[in-house]
């Protein structure tokens, strides 16, 4: 075990930060760690091409969404599907079909604050984040995905070791 | 911190989005066995670091992931415009 | 009320009293007051000693530009070790509360009594450049004597000891107006700005809403009536309390809100600051205006202040600075606050101008007040050292002086604008005659300035002078320019005469502005001074540059979020709780944390590792491998573009077989390695190092996107959807079976080096049969979610074979005996593969790699370079140092000429003895010498072997 400092109640405290099913930030916004699901990267040189690959439309614009599936850059695509979705892994066809299904988790931060308490780490301007859309980004140092699901519910994906980092920032956000 | 516009995603976003690559528009020989010795030391170490307007590439790395071009000048820090990568010079 | 307090007026709760210490003595305020008016009301004029020559000190200012009144907070612990204690708090700023105790600095023992203060009677050995002539004294001199001295003496607060209990906000804000200054031009321009419906932000550094207006009784209410009005507006934010310490490009602008450091501790709670870095449209700098000091011989006596002190004192806090007060004033603003304080019952007795005309309205009204009228007069001497307690004025400042009985000295010397964040922001100034200032001129932002900051603002006429004129020549006065570092009027002249030309030159010689304040009440003063000095216009003198913070700020606002467990992400595998139950002891490697060795039974780290060694050379063992960088490379030119950016051909490679890589820079150096296997003709799984894998995604995409964006291939990190198992050891085999499905494990159909896709446990596996430890193994590939299972379920198979868990202590161990590289550990960036010893994984046949032509250059294969071999100590328990240098001649005397040095040592359990590698010039060529690793005290011997494998040279216990 490394040595644990005692830490006073006021400082977010311990080494070991662990995720949790659920908990609500500083300032009253619910966060909720979601249930696994199917999500792959896909990268191919155009929608088009993808899309026959996988027998899914695309969305062609990055940042736009479509059933499930986000515009992240020219060529890439995230997938976020039901659990146990599969497929097609495009053998032998110019595209990329990668199972990151385990990769991650996804955080749903919700509540009439959750633009401000992500604004505490995201430097995008969320007041005008469109419903709807998906974009990667950053919260501080971490790397995430965020997804805006409605005015009041953003998605947060990010890598699952950076997750108990993210979800304890979140929580101690005392705005929002 | 500076906003970046990114030429894919064509919009401007913060600077702790991206990563700095260094000067643009220097192509990787395509037979460097042909180079010789100061050709290949000029392509791999010399760059113009100049005061004023510079050619560099940054890379939205934690946005859409794209390599890009740029023109900033190195005195005032501002950009004055960025380009899809395979642009010609601007 | 006894004290200075005033019978009636003010902003303060007189309701509500709050008590108080300072240096151990208790005191008593009002809510509402700041430390500094509490204590000046408590008759305290004395809070500090100055900074060099440790001259009484009491305040200058009421706002942020207070360089003198700098005093300790201590908020108390939080348990031993534990602190909140605040070094440097400007005392005006600092709101009472309940039970606050503060320190006066720089004294020793006490404020009255200090003896540092020897250096004021020694000040002409303290002049201008002191430091810089001091540093030509002899250097022996310097150390033992004087620095030790001048570091007792001088300085300001200490910096504290113990750990910060509290925690700090941070976040980020967007507005299409960012107004900063409360005063009413800022209170004015938010409310012009709401009215566009955009989203405005407001920000001020006092505890309300007002500004200089705050002191002016007759506008109280018109700042309540827009304060109202501005919190009613959906789209306007108020913060205040909030310092904007800097601005930066494109309208981003730092500030730092206090949340809890107004409140009694106990009733504190959050985050103690929150640090808003806010993007903005259109940036309004309403910043206000700082009144300048006079500066004349004995300016810096404890009650001679700023005008505009007084009056904030009198009118905001309800506190008179005297018994007997009067003006020296060269701007008309002294003549209206004379007439501010003495509505506010201060017994202002005279008002002296250095002026021979003042405006006529003015002067009949001081007179009509009572006041005495002194045109024409500058003050030419201030009798007390730790308080006033008379002046001496006399006409044009140099003709027979009168003494006037007073206990405090308001100084009117004029109004610089705050230009700070202007100039933070490239704005340029423009030298302005009526304000004797510099204005902002053209902005470079989408910015402007208002109100008094934009010399906007009627503040009165008046003179802009270095000094007042007096009877002494200036090199026999003390008179101060910039209080908080100690710098005289004489100290810029002297600067001068010794040849300093520039205000950039005279700032460092003298230190002028260059102390916790900027100067924010020096800077203007000495350039006028430089300016008469120089005999120049001051517009050719310069101005020094203006850097962010506008004040200081605290460390912990400046981290946010980043402090204590959320000081930085800790990357842990999905094993990783199952180790730290069992007792493991971690190490950091890169953002991960890996499980080093599982001691068992008080074993220290060198008994736990021997035992884990054997057990995997006997029988077999467990590794938490899950960190190795992981990236699915996936296309049909996925095997083209592999072998443009590794050293060793990767077309042939059959689909279920892996290979080893090795990857260079395009300067012909390692960077990184990794086994990586073919999972189709389209499809492989690579492997990085831990510690690269970001860096090696990185550079494979700039090839690929911008040297070979033909190739139809794409890469995707994979790195945390694996959970990565390492079974190694001759039972791997018999460990995994009962778990393994749909794979063949037998030798001849799953040799080494082969992938093969099934289930263990039931759940898809990626099994992969490579060796880092030289051993028959296994690494098991699992999806992360279910990586804590299968890592049980493999654990509880093995009980059987007696599997042991090993950390990477172990692994090192392992791999070293097999002479098995770490890149970035026996390779530091200037090794080429033959240097290390791998000239086997160069495809030499292959046209071109990355890094290719420059393993051609003549450098690269010159002698003489440092090659990786492996050293054997004479004396097999000697374990070397990692890091320690080698030498051919242990008798050369020193610097002695360094061969290279160990880059990898461990004791070998399996061996019975000591391991190294190490790079050493021309190593491979002294294969069998002896060489000499110089230690303190002694020098231990070695001998070099070419070759690096210590254990099973021939490899045949992989192949089993
Ligand atoms: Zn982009």
């Amino acid at each position: 075990m490394s040595d644990v400092l005692a830490i006073p109640a006021l400082a977010v405290a311990g080494t070991d930060l662990a995720l949790e099913a659920q908990a609500v930030t500083a300032s009253g916004v619910a966060l909720t760690l979601e249930a696994p699901a199917s999500r792959w990267s896909l990268r191919a040189r155009t929608a088009q091409a993808l899309s026959g690959v996988i027998g899914r439309a695309v969305p062609a614009r990055i940042g736009e969404t479509l059933d499930g599936i986000a515009c992240l850059g020219p060529d890439e695509w995230l997938a976020d599907l039901p659990a146990g979705t599969a497929l097609p892994d495009g053998a032998g066809q110019p595209v990329s079909v990668v199972d990151i299904s385990a990769r991650g988790v996804v955080i749903r931060v919700e509540g009439a604050g959750a633009a401000t308490v992500l604004s505490s780490g995201c430097p995008l301007d969320l007041d005008r984040f469109a419903v709807g859309r998906a974009t990667r980004t950053v919260f501080e140092t971490v790397e995430v995905i965020l997804w805006r699901e409605s005015a009041t519910v953003f998605r947060v994906f990010v890598w699952r070791s950076f997750a108990p980092w993210l979800w304890h920032a979140l929580k101690a956000a005392e705005r929002g | 911190m500076l906003l970046i516009h990114c030429p894919y995603c064509e919009e401007d976003r913060p600077e702790v989005e991206f990563v700095y690559g260094g000067e643009a528009h220097i192509a990787r020989p395509l037979d460097p066995a042909t180079l010789s010795d100061e050709e290949w030391e000029h392509y791999l170490y010399i760059r113009r670091n100049p005061r004023g307007r510079h050619h560099e590439r940054w890379r939205h790395t934690h946005g859409c992931g794209r390599f890009f071009n740029a023109v900033r000048d190195t005195v005032s820090d501002r950009f004055e415009q960025t380009y899809k990568a395979g642009e010609p010079r601007k | 009320m006894s004290g200075y307090r005033l019978p009636a007026g003010g902003r303060v709760n007189r309701a509500a009293p709050l008590d108080f210490t300072f240096d151990g003595r208790a005191h008593s305020g009002f809510a509402g007051d700041s430390l500094a008016s509490a204590l000046v009301a408590s008759g305290q004029m004395l809070f500090g000693r100055s900074f060099k020559y440790h001259r009484p000190r009491g305040i200058l200012g009421m706002g942020t530009e207070e360089p003198n009144a700098l005093v300790t907070v201590d908020r108390g612990g939080a348990g031993p070790g534990w602190g909140r204690r605040t070094p440097n708090l400007r005392a005006p700023s600092v709101p009472l509360y309940q039970g606050l105790t503060a320190q006066s600095q720089n004294r020793y023992p006490s404020l009255k009594f200090d003896l540092g203060a020897v250096n004021d009677r020694l000040g002409a050995f303290f002049p201008a450049g002191f430091y810089n002539k001091t540093f030509m004294w002899p250097r022996s001199a310097w150390e033992k004597l004087y620095e030790p001295a001048i570091r007792r003496m001088a300085g300001l607060g200490a910096s504290p000891t113990e750990r910060d209990p509290d925690h700090y906000d941070a976040t980020y804000a967007h507005c299409e107006v960012l107004v900063v200054g409360g005063g009413l031009a800022g209170i004015d321009a938010a409310l012009a700005a709401a009215a566009d419906g955009g989203r405005v932000i407001l920000i001020d550094e006092q505890d309300e809403l007002g500004g200089g207006a705050l002191s002016d009784q007759a506008l109280w209410g018109e700042v309540a009536d827009k304060t109202m009005a501005l919190r009613r507006l959906g789209n306007v934010m108020v913060l205040t309390r909030t310092t904007a310490f800097g601005y930066y490009h494109q309208n981003f602008v730092g500030a730092v809100e206090q949340l809890t450091d107004h409140l009694a501790p106990a009733q504190a709670s959050g985050a103690r600051e929150r640090l808003w870095r806010i993007r903005a449209g259109e940036v309004i700098l309403a910043q206000g205006a700082i009144e300048r000091p006079l500066v004349f011989d004995g300016n810096d006596v404890p009650g001679v202040m700023l005008s505009s002190a007084g009056r904030a004192l009198a009118v905001r806090y309800g506190v008179a600075v005297g018994r007997a007060v009067a003006v020296m004033a060269v701007h008309d603003s002294g003549w209206r606050d004379a007439l501010a304080l003495k509505a506010a019952g201060v017994n202002v007795v005279a008002v002296i101008d250095l002026r021979g005309e003042v405006a006529a309205d003015l002067v009949a009204a001081v007179r009509g007040a009572g006041i005495a009228v002194h045109l024409g007069h500058a003050v030419t001497q201030v009798a007390g050292r730790h308080g006033v307690s008379g002046v001496t004025f006399a006409p044009g400042g140099t003709g027979q002086g009168q003494q006037l009985a007073v206990d405090a000295l308001l100084m009117a010397g004029g109004w610089t604008p705050t230009v700070h964040l202007w100039s933070h922001a490239k704005g340029s100034l423009r030298w302005d005659d009526t304000w004797g200032a510099y204005l902002p001129d053209v902005a470079q932002e989408n910015c402007r300035a208002v109100g008094a900051g934009a010399g906007a603002w009627d503040m009165g006429a008046g003179l802009a002078l270095g000094t007042l004129p007096g009877p002494k020549p200036i090199w026999q006065t003390k008179a101060f320019v910039d209080f908080q570092n100690d710098v005289k009027a004489r100290d810029i002249d002297l600067a001068v005469r010794e040849g300093m030309r520039s205000i950039e030159h005279i700032k460092r010689y003298t230190t002028n502005g260059m102390a916790t304040d900027q100067g924010k009440t020096s800077n203007l003063n000495g350039l006028q001074i430089a300016s008469g000095s120089l005999s120049k216009p001051v517009t050719d003198i310069g101005l020094t540059t203006f850097r962010p913070p506008y004040t200081p700020q605290t460390f912990g606002a400046l981290m946010g979020h980043h402090k204590d467990a959320l000081f930085q992400p800790i990357r842990k595998t999905v094993i990783d709780g199952w180790a730290d139950a069992r007792g493991a002891v971690f190490e950091n490697v890169a953002q991960w944390r890996r499980a080093r060795y599982f001691p068992q039974g008080g074993e220290d780290m060198h008994a736990a590792v021997a035992r884990e060694c054997l057990a995997v050379r006997q029988q077999v063992g467990m590794f938490d491998a899950s960190t190795l960088g992981k990236i699915e490379v996936v296309g049909p030119d996925a095997a083209e573009f592999l072998n443009r950016m590794y050293t060793n051909p990767w077309k042939a490679l059959a689909p279920g077989r892996c290979r080893y890589g090795l990857l260079l820079r395009e300067d012909g150096f390692i960077t990184d390695d990794g086994v990586s296997a073919r999972l189709a003709p389209d499809r492989f799984h690579l492997t990085t190092t831990t510690g690269g894998a970001a860096r090696v995604l990185a550079m494979m995409e700039d090839y690929l996107q911008t040297e070979w964006s033909d190739l139809d291939v794409w890469l995707t990190s994979t790195t945390e959807q694996w959970a990565v198992i390492a079974v190694q050891g001759p039972l791997a085999r018999a460990v995994i079976a009962p778990l393994v499905e749909g794979i063949d494990l037998a030798p001849g159909a799953f040799p080494h080096m082969a992938i093969r896709e099934g289930t263990i446990c039931g759940v898809p596996t990626r099994l992969f049969r490579v060796s880092f430890t030289g051993e028959l193994g296994y690494e098991v590939n699992v999806p992360a979610e279910h990586g804590r299972m299968v890592w049980e379920a493999i654990h509880a198979s093995g009980q059987a074979h007696g599997i042991t868990p090993y950390g990477t202590e172990t692994m090192h161990v392992l791999r070293a005996e097999k002479g098995y590289v770490i890149v970035g550990q026996d390779t530091d960036g200037t090794l080429t593969p033959d240097d290390a010893g791998m000239a086997w994984a160069v495809g030499t046949k292959k046209p071109d790699f990355v890094g290719k032509r420059s393993l051609a250059r003549p450098d690269m294969s010159a002698p003489g370079r440092k090659q990786l071999v492996g050293l054997l100590t004479e004396d097999p328990q000697e374990v070397l140092e990692e890091g320690a240098q080698i030498v051919a001649d242990p008798d050369q005397p020193v610097p002695m000429t360094m061969l290279g040095h160990v880059t990898s040592s461990y004791h070998s359990a399996t061996l019975g003895r000591s391991i190294a590698m190490a790079v050493i010039a021309d190593g491979r060529a002294r294969d069998g010498q002896v060489i000499h690793v110089p230690m303190p005290g002694r020098t231990i011997r070695a001998r070099v072997s070419a070759s690096t494998v210590f254990y099973d040279p021939q490899g045949s216990r992989l192949d089993v």
